[in-house]
């Protein structure tokens, strides 16, 4: 039997390397793990580094194994579970750390390397922004660079001699990755079901609003959805997104009704200003997609209820990006049918809670002829005495709207909306809340609507017997600014980067950002949303409608054989030899022709002279062109030199040497 | 059975002229290429990449995968052009004693860039690595242990790479039926050769140890150091050598009659220690041998012709 000799190639400097390419494709998971996570596989990872520059023993057995079902069993209970994206990612992390601890070979070196390629992977099921594939871009540089450090067998490789090699692999490999990025076939769904908690729970609205969320939801910077106008765009104080309708009231919190029943746009009593656009929605776990007030026409894998809330069918969550094709009418009115069922529903309130609030309500109905004076009267109450902030005062828990109404005074849409709500049910005029968002930001570069949570919304509906259902928006009332130019406008701007655009007078850093955007907006159209129909749709783009795998498979091999053509091209010319000196290339050919003539050919120990001085004697009739041409050629090759006429007449002359 | 089938169908695939003629360049139809176990296990790591990707419809682990796997192909590339025309010469095949470990020379140069990794190596033996750097000579030697006395040839050598990544084997044959001569071991125990193996010489009988101071004599190239006269040197007398009585008078022949022992090698063993003894002496000696016999002389040269003789000897019979 062959032994197998100690690996001489895992030196330290090598799995060093190898450590500090694992922590840095680990590191953005350790930042969203739980603490002692991080610590763990921190400690494993200076423990085999120390192993290595100290030469220590490895561990045993025994305490490997202890560690190893030690974090299996403390994973599972941090998850409460082993499967799923969160403690299934969590776990490789944990179990990558206590391989590298045993990595004792060449073979296990490389099966580490290949489980930090598993580890970049895995970062991609939390975020696919472009930071993140640069960095992760580069973890693969790294790790392709240990991989050439391993291999450079009997010498240790510098900085340079490693990044170098990984870099031109993976350079020259850039055009096959495109090729088969473009071409290669996309399936439609996952191969087998995903783990429920695959895609993080996003941000975004939720099926009920009470006072707080909505807040809580403006504080961030995330992206609920991308439009782009077929048309001219909108004026900015029509852009309501609608969103989850809210009709059932406890007297704190406004949810969705049970009453699902479809509405459609061919009831519409009036329908002018159609508008179309494109909505890119981002994932957000819930069932509704978003529209313009009132939508047109429903699309395709979507349905409208009743109320105008648009949805996927199925009650199937959105999980993916999602694209679809919507027209909306900014000149409406609809609803005046409505049955008494759902307006019984959007009267309904608990009489015992709010008290003030619902007192209030009644009073205008009583001091009021009609509907149109309730709001008027409504109106100037918002107007009067409240402060539209971020920030508001806590509310009490059991009469929210009636602390906000008479104590507080400072609150937010859902506030205004929820107790202007509240007060109309009171002056028994049906209405129910609208969730979405308003307005959003133009980016100049590309043209595209970026709305984002920030601009989350919350309106009133009220109906009118003649008139149907109509958008009445408290907020507007007391912050005109919100409506007219959005949120920051009228908080002024929160955040950081929003704080030093407001600050920038030539408005580079705006025009940085508006770039960036535009650009992270090609990079989720293009790379991050390619699918099966993005792929139908470049190609029947490109000339090649209804194009199958078949075709698609034809043309990598062809793009395969090119690309790989091209690369041994590049490869071997460098190891062309140089083409030969003119001189030299001339008097290969003289000798040539006298080996040809019988002349003994030249030995590799033979000077040109000496040659010379052996052609002169044995071939006598030769001797004066041989003389001629050896002069020519010693002193354009070893003598001052030749010019380029002389080397043409050296040419010359050897083509006309015709020995017998 | 199926081995040597297999033996058969490689020796047809790889065949090769042989002995083959220096310099070898190593022509693209010379180099083979197949993916190393590392390789495959690579190969399987994409498909798993590939397949998540799909699955959780990961356009960034989609592009993580096609990156590998082009990079794969492109490594492919480089390796077998790591190897590519790569030029082979004999290198030194210095003798040896047996017992000591020889080495099997070859010098590898490139025409264009560093070619990292180099590795050759004999079938089923330790390869032995080199990095060849642009307008120098690599010279890699091939360690093997020398147990026995005789011609030791090295047989097809197996020039290999893996660099840059380990995905894929490169390797190419080569033949230039290197052979390395391997001395007798030198038997110790032997002493000093013996006194009547002189019996050819006329004269007395001088044991090596009390040869008497004779004269000096100008030097001749092949004198050992502690013959020169270092003392006449400091005079500036010139470089002259001393020169004794046993070694004036007297030819030693070292006969393999007198090295009595019922082994061949054991026998080889001793002549061959006399050899080294008498030429550390500078004393001149012949050596006799059944077949054939070297007239005395001294000198590296010489030592060398008695050794190989000694090295290359057949015996037809056991001795006595």
């Amino acid at each position: 039997m062959r032994s197998v000799p100690a690996s001489p190639h895992l030196d330290v400097r090598n799995v060093m390397w190898l450590l500090a390419a694992m922590v840095f494709v680990v590191a953005p998971h350790l930042l969203r793990m739980p603490y002692w996570i991080a610590v763990f596989f921190l400690a494993i990872v200076a423990w085999r580094g120390w192993v290595a520059w100290a030469a220590m023993h490895f561990p045993g057995r025994f305490v490997t194994t202890t560690l190893t079902i030690a974090a299996a069993i403390a994973t599972f209970f941090t998850y409460n579970r082993i499967v799923g994206r969160e403690a299934g990612v969590a776990l490789l992390v944990v179990m990558s750390a206590l391989k590298l601890l045993e990595m004792k070979t060449q073979r296990e070196v490389t099966l580490s390397i290949y489980l930090g390629f598993f580890l970049v992977l895995t970062n991609f099921l939390f975020s696919q922004t472009i930071p993140l594939g640069i960095y992760m871009l580069v973890c693969v540089w790294i790790f392709i660079g240990t991989m050439v450090g391993f291999n450079r067998i009997g010498s240790s490789p510098t900085l340079i001699e490693r990044m170098r090699p990984a870099g031109a692999l993976l350079a020259q490999a850039l055009p096959l990755m495109v090729a088969f990025f473009i071409l290669f076939p996309r399936a439609a769904g996952p191969l087998w079901a995903l783990p429920t908690d695959t895609r993080s729970a996003t941000s975004g609205l939720s099926d009920s609003m009470a006072p707080g969320n909505i807040s809580n939801l403006i504080k961030s910077d995330a992206i609920a959805f991308r439009v782009q106008f077929a048309g001219d765009r909108p004026a900015y104080s029509t852009l309501y997104w609608r969103g989850p309708v809210l009709t059932q009231f406890d007297g704190v919190t406004w949810s969705l009704s049970p009453d699902k029943s479809l509405g459609y746009p061919s009831t519409y009593a009036r329908a002018l200003k159609p508008t179309s656009y494109t909505v890119t929605l981002e994932p957000h776990n819930k069932t509704w997609l978003f529209a313009l007030d009132v939508p047109a026409l429903v699309p395709p894998d979507s349905l409208l209820l009743h109320d105008l809330q648009l949805r996927t069918p199925d009650q199937r969550p959105v999980r993916d990006r999602k694209r679809y094709e919507m027209t909306s009418y900014l000149d409406y009115r609809y609803g005046a049918s409505t049955p008494r069922g759902p307006l019984r529903e959007a009267l309904r309130f608990d009489e015992t809670r709010n008290p003030r609030t619902i007192a209030l309500g009644r009073r205008w109905a009583r001091e009021s002829g009609n509907t149109r004076e309730v709001l008027q009267k409504a109106f100037q109450y918002f107007n009067r005495e409240f402060t539209y902030t971020l920030e508001p005062p806590p509310l009490d828990s059991r009469d929210p709207y009636d602390s906000f109404l008479f104590e507080t005074k400072q609150g937010f849409c859902e506030h205004y909306a929820g107790s202007f709500a509240l007060a109309m049910r009171a002056a028994e005029i049906p209405a129910r809340i609208v969730t979405g968002y308003q307005g959003g930001e133009i980016n100049p570069l590309n043209n595209e609507l970026v709305v984002r949570q920030a601009d989350a919304h919350a309106w009133v509906e009220i109906w009118l017997p003649d008139q149907g259902w109509l958008r009445v928006d408290p907020t507007a009332a007391v912050s005109p600014l919100r409506i007219e130019s959005g949120v920051n406008a009228a908080l002024g701007p929160i955040g950081v980067l929003p704080r030093l655009i407001a600050a920038d007078p030539l408005g580079v850093l705006a025009g940085i950002r508006d770039a960036w955007r535009a650009m992270n907006s090609q990079w989720d159209a293009w790379v991050v949303g390619y699918s099966m129909d993005r792929q139908r749709q470049l190609f029947s783009e490109l000339g090649f409608p209804g194009i199958d795998w078949r075709a698609l498979g034809l043309w990598l091999m062809v793009a395969t054989f090119a690309v790989g053509a091209a690369i041994s091209i590049g490869l071997l010319v460098r190891d062309r030899p140089r083409r030969d000196e003119p001189s030299l290339a001339a008097w290969n050919r003289f000798c040539a022709k006298l080996a040809a003539a019988g002349v003994a050919p030249r030995a590799p120990h033979e000077g040109p002279l000496d040659f010379l001085r052996r052609v002169e004697s044995s071939r006598s009739e030769l001797a004066a062109a041989a003389h001629d041409i050896t002069q020519r050629y010693v002193q354009a090759r070893y003598g001052a030199g030749a010019t380029r006429e002389e080397l043409r007449e050296l040419a010359r002359r050897v083509r006309e040497f015709r020995p017998a | 059975m199926f081995a040597d089938l297999r033996q058969s169908i490689s020796d047809w695939i790889f065949r090769a002229a042989v002995p083959e003629t220096p310099p070898v360049t190593l022509v693209q139809r010379r180099i083979f290429i197949l993916p190393t176990r590392q390789g495959y296990t690579f190969g399987f790591t994409t498909l798993i990449l590939l397949v998540a990707s799909i699955n959780y419809a990961l356009s960034l682990g989609f592009i993580l995968t096609f990156l590998l796997m082009s990079m794969a192909g492109v490594a492919m590339l480089h390796t077998w052009r790591n190897l590519a025309h790569l030029k082979l010469r004999p290198g030194r095949c210095d003798p040896v004693f047996a017992g000591e470990t020889a080495h099997f020379g070859v010098t590898v140069e490139t025409p264009s860039l560093t070619r990292f990794a180099i590795a050759v190596r004999r079938k089923d033996e330790e390869p032995v690595y080199a990095d060849v750097v642009q307008s120098e000579i690599a010279a890699i030697a091939l360690p093997v242990a020398a147990s026995r006395r005789g011609v030791m040839s090295c047989g097809r050598l197996e020039i290999f790479t893996r660099y840059p990544v380990g995905l894929f084997h490169a390797w190419s044959y080569v033949d230039f039926n290197l052979q390395v001569i391997v001395y007798p071991r030198p038997d110790t125990a032997a002493g000093t050769p013996p006194a009547q193996s002189r019996s050819a010489s006329e004269e007395g009988i001088p044991v090596a140890g009390d040869e008497e101071f004779h004269m000096l004599r100008p030097y001749r190239p092949g004198d050992a150091p502690k013959l020169i006269a270092w003392k006449a040197l400091a005079r500036e007398q010139g470089l002259l050598s001393k020169e004794f009585s046993a070694m004036a008078s007297s030819e030693l022949w070292i006969d393999y009659e007198e090295a009595r022992s019922s082994n061949l090698e054991q026998r080889l063993s001793m002549l061959c220690h006399w050899v080294l003894t008498a030429d550390r002496f500078g004393q001149s000696y012949g050596l006799r041998l059944p077949a054939a016999a070297i007239p005395p002389s001294r000198g590296d040269a010489h030592r060398t012709r008695c050794l190989e003789a000694l090295a290359l000897f057949q015996g037809s019979g056991a001795g006595p």
